[in-house]
């Protein structure tokens, strides 16, 4: 897999390509500002850049405005939002166009090197990576309580879970039950909250989140 | 002392050909005729309205005429102001707008309670007198101006035929016609312009020292009392502190997020990596991530005492004197340090001090090329403590340019304290601040 990185600070930036060349892949470019990104990916055509939110020259969000950018004119190309903090609106604005080939997670998520990598393989591939806490935040500030007090807490996880961008099978890995018992689960959610059964993982992840953003 | 006596002579000799006494003079006239309408306007005003009052039948109206008096008395103390900023270049500010208060009777309550208002309203009636002298100033001017054509007159209104041969009257400031002398002669015109000309010189320096007056009197009674400009210092250097200490913040998250947070990321990378490393029976490289990890933790916990030290020294708690040791023990520049504190200030003053301490002993590393800083500090006057830093380097340091100057000025000015640099170019430098022991 060919990967840009794109992050200021070069502790993290040569840490990360450290990271993923012992995996396998190849960093072909790494970059420090919003423009280099968008240059980079255009000369290597990666498969997923990794975005720092922050960067210079003003330090607020260059990143994601450059991540929104490269949604746009190099959609073949997944998008890895990573930060230190989490902010509800980037990542609207970042599922806007659509939750295929997109993810945002938190720095600290790298002490899993095996799941950062996981999560990056997943948005290179088309799927979705949310950070669990993105995923608790809309759990939070959601007004669907009625509908999402008629599950269980095992539905729950699972709803959790599908929310990151997980496939089926890697909630079965996470939770350690069998894919039969996950595709019960999920059966059962998609009633409960009357959501549309859907095959594909992003659209899911989608209908999940609308789910959660809209009014009761 | 004869070239002083000609010069000074020659001031005032040549004061009336000068713009300024035209201004001076229009000043004289404009105000004077206004002082003294306002003054009639104004005593009616208040006349009829308190007899009204008084006479329980009108009060409401009574009070609405003193209301109606207090407001022209703010716009005629406004057309004052302007004319002194106009014509004499005497900026004096406006008071304070009036806020209405709510309700019937809170807004009449308001409306009289109008100390401004009532400022004005005394600034008229002692205009009086001053408008009285004005006026004599700018007609003597005209009298003594009319004079001083006298020999023109004569040539020109003389000589027409038949007509009587009447004497010219030289009028006379002093009694305006009474005393005045008749002309009966050419050669006596030139008495009357010697006489015009006396006049005018009297006119423009009498227009000069009432106008001084009466600037005066503008200044106490149609601006801004003590109190108002009080409160607006301490509004201004209200917003000054409350900008600084969100700026202080907004340092505070970057420091953090790109100090100690980094590296606390990097730390964890590095033995997420070490743990998987594990595993594949790799200890070279398992000890290398770890060491990596190590030389993380290590960093982020120097990062951190650095930003502690930047919110608040530790050894502040000791007092001023231990944490300028510190300070100037980590001194670039030699430094040090003299204190004789008698009452311990407040903490906040002593943090001010601390880190007026720093930005100055910084600004001298950085500028000065000195070998030497020295730092006193003392509580000699009463009630404040007085910060000294001195250096021996090259000087031309300017509280005017420079932001961290001006920075330290603002938050020096916050809690009413002072600031002096004395610079001189090739050196020494100091400077001093002063705070009050209570902030």
């Amino acid at each position: 897999m060919q990967v840009v990185i794109a992050e200021d600070a070069p502790l993290l930036r040569e840490g990360l390509t450290r990271l993923l060349e012992d995996r396998g892949h190849a960093v072909v470019a790494t970059v420090a500002d919003g423009d280099g990104l968008l240059s980079a990916v255009a000369a290597h055509k990666p498969d997923v850049a990794v975005v720092d939110i922050r960067m210079p020259p003003t330090h607020t969000d260059e990143g994601l405005r450059a991540a929104l950018q490269l949604r746009r004119d190099f959609p073949a190309t997944g998008v890895l939002m990573f930060s230190q903090y989490i902010e509800t609106s980037y990542s609207a604005q970042l599922l806007e166009g659509g939750a295929a080939g997109v993810g945002y997670l938190l720095k600290d998520r790298v002490a899993n090197v095996a799941e950062f990598a996981a999560a990056l393989e997943r948005v290179a591939g088309g799927g979705t990576a949310l950070d669990p806490e993105v995923v608790s935040q809309l759990f939070r500030a959601s007004r669907r309580r009625g509908g999402l007090a008629t599950l269980t807490p095992r539905e729950r996880q699972v709803l959790a879970l599908m929310a990151e961008g997980r496939s089926n099978s890697a909630v079965a890995a996470e939770l350690v039950v069998s894919g039969g018992a996950v595709e019960k689960h999920v059966a059962s959610i998609f009633t409960k909250l009357g959501l549309p059964p859907d095959e594909s993982d992003n659209r899911r992840v989608l209908a999940v989140l609308h789910y959660l953003g809209s009014p009761a | 002392m004869t070239d002083e006596f000609r010069r000074v002579a020659g001031i005032i000799l040549r004061a009336p050909l000068t713009r300024r006494t035209v201004r001076e003079l229009l000043y004289c006239g404009v105000g004077g005729i206004a002082g003294v309408a306002g003054f009639y306007i104004t005593i009616m005003m208040l006349a009829v309205g308190l007899t009204i009052t008084v006479s329980i039948i009108g009060t409401v109206i009574g009070l609405l005429l003193l209301i109606l008096a207090l407001r022209v008395s703010r716009r005629l103390g406004g057309l004052h102001r302007r004319l002194a900023w106009g014509l004499l270049r005497y900026r004096v500010e406006a008071p304070p707008k009036f806020q209405p208060g709510t309700g019937i009777l809170g807004r009449l309550d308001k409306r009289l309670r109008d100390r401004a208002a009532w400022r004005a309203v005394s600034y008229s009636l002692v205009k009086l007198p001053v408008a009285a002298v004005q006026v004599y100033a700018i007609m003597t001017a005209v009298i003594g101006l009319v004079d001083i054509t006298y020999p023109v007159d004569w040539v020109l209104l003389r000589h027409h035929p038949g007509g009587p041969l009447q004497p010219m009257v030289a009028l006379n400031p002093v009694s305006f016609g009474a005393g005045s002398f008749n002309v009966y002669t050419w050669l006596g015109t030139f008495l009357a312009a010697i006489l015009g000309a006396v006049s005018v010189l009297g006119a423009t320096w009498l227009a000069r020292a009432i106008n001084a007056g009466d600037l005066r009197l503008v200044r106490a009674l149609l601006g801004p009392s003590s109190m108002a400009e009080r409160v607006s210092e301490l509004e201004r250097t209200r917003a000054l502190a409350v900008e600084d200490s969100a700026a202080a913040l907004r340092r505070v998250e970057r420091d953090l997020h790109d100090g100690a947070q980094m590296r606390l990321a990097a730390l964890a990378m590095n033995l997420g990596m070490a743990r998987e490393k594990l595993d594949d029976d790799d200890d070279a490289t398992v000890r290398e991530l770890i060491d990596a990890a190590h030389r993380n933790a290590e960093d982020a916990l120097a990062d951190l005492r650095d930003l502690a030290r930047g919110i608040h020294p530790p050894a502040l708690d000791n007092g001023l004197p231990s944490a300028l040791a510190t300070l100037a023990a980590s001194s670039a520049i030699p430094a040090s340090v003299t204190a004789d504190i008698g009452t311990r200030p407040t903490p906040a003053i002593e943090t001010i001090a601390y880190f007026c301490a720093a930005e100055l002993i910084a600004n001298a590393t950085k500028h000065s090329y000195a070998n030497q800083i020295e730092i006193n500090i003392c509580t000699e006057r009463a009630g404040v403590l007085r910060l000294e830093v001195i250096d021996d380097g090259i000087g031309g340091a300017d509280a005017a340019r420079g932001s961290g100057m001006t920075g330290l000025a603002q938050r020096v000015s916050t809690v009413d304290g002072q600031l002096g640099v004395s610079s001189p170019p090739g050196g020494p430098t100091t400077v001093t601040v002063e705070l009050p022991l209570n902030a």
